[in-house]
């Protein structure tokens, strides 16, 4: 009897000793994590292991590209693929100066064309025979392999800053910023394939909206590079319509295009019109148009500049025609809603020019964007 | 995973006479692009011609 009670004296003395060191393990833990240097690297250690992960998502998307441009370059005889890849992944354009503004715009266009000819060179160079669709899907491809390489690398270059000086201030910039460069990674990696294969993209809209009205031009030319002009007779109106040339993933010089036109017809135009893709708002709809005034482009500047200024020069008016989308939806295949925008777009612009322009008169169209799968 | 997403969409070819009076769809060829003259109009006789090349998006990847 005295056995057992000895026992159980010794078992409630072992129990009440080892909650009194759970509660001395608790709070000498919370007293540790009250000190500012401790919380500094847990924290660190928590956001870091967060965005080291999405950095790896980052990182798949970026191998995942090289390894398809690699794959392409390799079905058409280029022996040493790796190295183009990683060289043309590597490849920078420096900003021009901007605290002196004077032609900014013209240094601008000299060092953005000085880079697409870089990049269309080295295949040329090579692959010596290849045909301009298939240059085309490669430099679309060489795009979207630098931008994810940038994407990866300034991710990593401020994970490995935010780690080494125990920053969480940077971590949590980082946290906020992150998630939405790797949607941006996947779209540009789901884009990627989408113009190997030649299928439009949302941003082919304006170009297919022109394609339709190509469909009755009597005469063709080049006005720029990569982009051409078609005259149609509309209502008693001269519409010449203007496109980057497809089925190419182009999106051709559509503001020094537009400014020849113009100059051709010696500034007797009486309006541009310009149709694009647009990114929506969260809200709105994919595939709904909106009307407004202004040069409908997205460019860094130099060609929405060209219209603008042939525009003031010979005071016409611009209209713009937009369909919205976000994106993604621009970059990868076109949607059936935007598909179907395509021909509300088209009743909208004869229904601009019959309202404002009268018979008689030349008008010039634009289909901005990216013409893959779409000719002319 | 992207590669998977991509699978999920199907992409259609529209092909229209040029007058207009008769539409069909397929899916999409390799080769395919929009204005290229793929045969004669049963109709009448004119050009039949691609109109358009879209995808349907199932809904769950519309939202992401």
């Amino acid at each position: 009897m005295s056995l057992i009670a000895f026992a159980q004296a010794s078992f409630n003395q072992a129990n009440s000793l080892y909650y009194i060191l759970t509660y001395l393990l608790f709070f000498v833990l919370l007293f540790l994590l009250y000190l500012p240097g401790v919380n500094t690297r847990l924290t660190v250690s928590m956001l870091s292991r967060g965005i080291e992960a999405q950095l790896n998502v980052i990182e798949r998307y970026l191998n995942e590209s090289k390894s398809k441009m690699e794959q392409l370059l390799r079905e058409r005889g280029v022996q040493d693929p790796k190295s183009f890849v990683n060289r043309i992944a590597e490849m920078f354009i420096i900003d021009p100066v901007s605290i002196e503004p004077t032609d900014i715009i013209g240094r601008m266009r000299l060092l953005l064309r000085t880079g697409e000819d870089k990049i269309r060179d080295l295949i040329t160079l090579v692959i010596p025979n290849i045909d301009s669709v298939s240059r085309s899907k490669l430099e679309v491809s060489a795009e979207v392999v630098n931008s994810l390489n940038l994407i990866y690398k300034v991710i990593r270059h401020y994970l490995i800053l935010a780690k080494k000086l125990n920053s969480v201030i940077l971590l949590y910039q980082l946290q906020f910023v992150v998630p939405q460069l790797v949607k941006m990674s996947e779209a540009y990696s789901k884009a990627m394939n989408t113009f190997i294969r030649g299928i439009p993209v949302g941003d082919s809209l304006g170009p297919l909206v022109a394609a339709y009205l190509f469909m009755k031009a009597d005469k063709k030319w080049n006005p720029s590079r990569d982009t051409v002009a078609g005259e149609v007779e509309f209502e008693g109106r001269k519409l010449v319509v203007i496109k980057a040339e497809g089925p190419m993933a182009t999106v051709g010089r559509p503001g020094e295009a537009v400014a020849n036109v113009i100059e051709e017809y010696k500034g007797k135009v009486s309006r541009i019109i310009t149709i694009d893709a647009a990114l929506k708002l969260e809200g709105e709809k994919t595939g709904s148009i909106a009307e407004g005034t202004g040069v409908a482009m997205g460019d860094p500047g130099p060609e929405k500049i060209s219209i603008e200024r042939v525009a003031v020069k010979y005071n016409i008016p611009i209209d713009a025609v937009i369909v919205k989308m976000s994106m993604e939806e621009a970059i990868t295949e076109m949607r059936k809603e935007i598909y179907q925008a395509a021909s509300k777009a088209l009743e909208l612009v004869k229904k601009i020019i019959l309202e404002r322009t009268k018979a008689g008169d030349v008008v010039v169209i634009v289909g901005v964007g990216n013409t893959v799968g779409v000719a002319q | 995973m992207s590669s998977n997403q991509q699978q999920a969409v199907s992409v259609y070819t529209v092909i229209k006479c040029v007058n207009g009076d008769y539409e069909t769809e397929r899916p999409f060829q390799d080769g395919d692009y929009v204005l290229k003259v793929v045969g004669i109009c049963p109709k009448d006789g004119g050009n039949l011609y691609i109109a358009g090349i879209y995808a349907l998006v199932p809904e769950k990847e519309k939202e992401s």
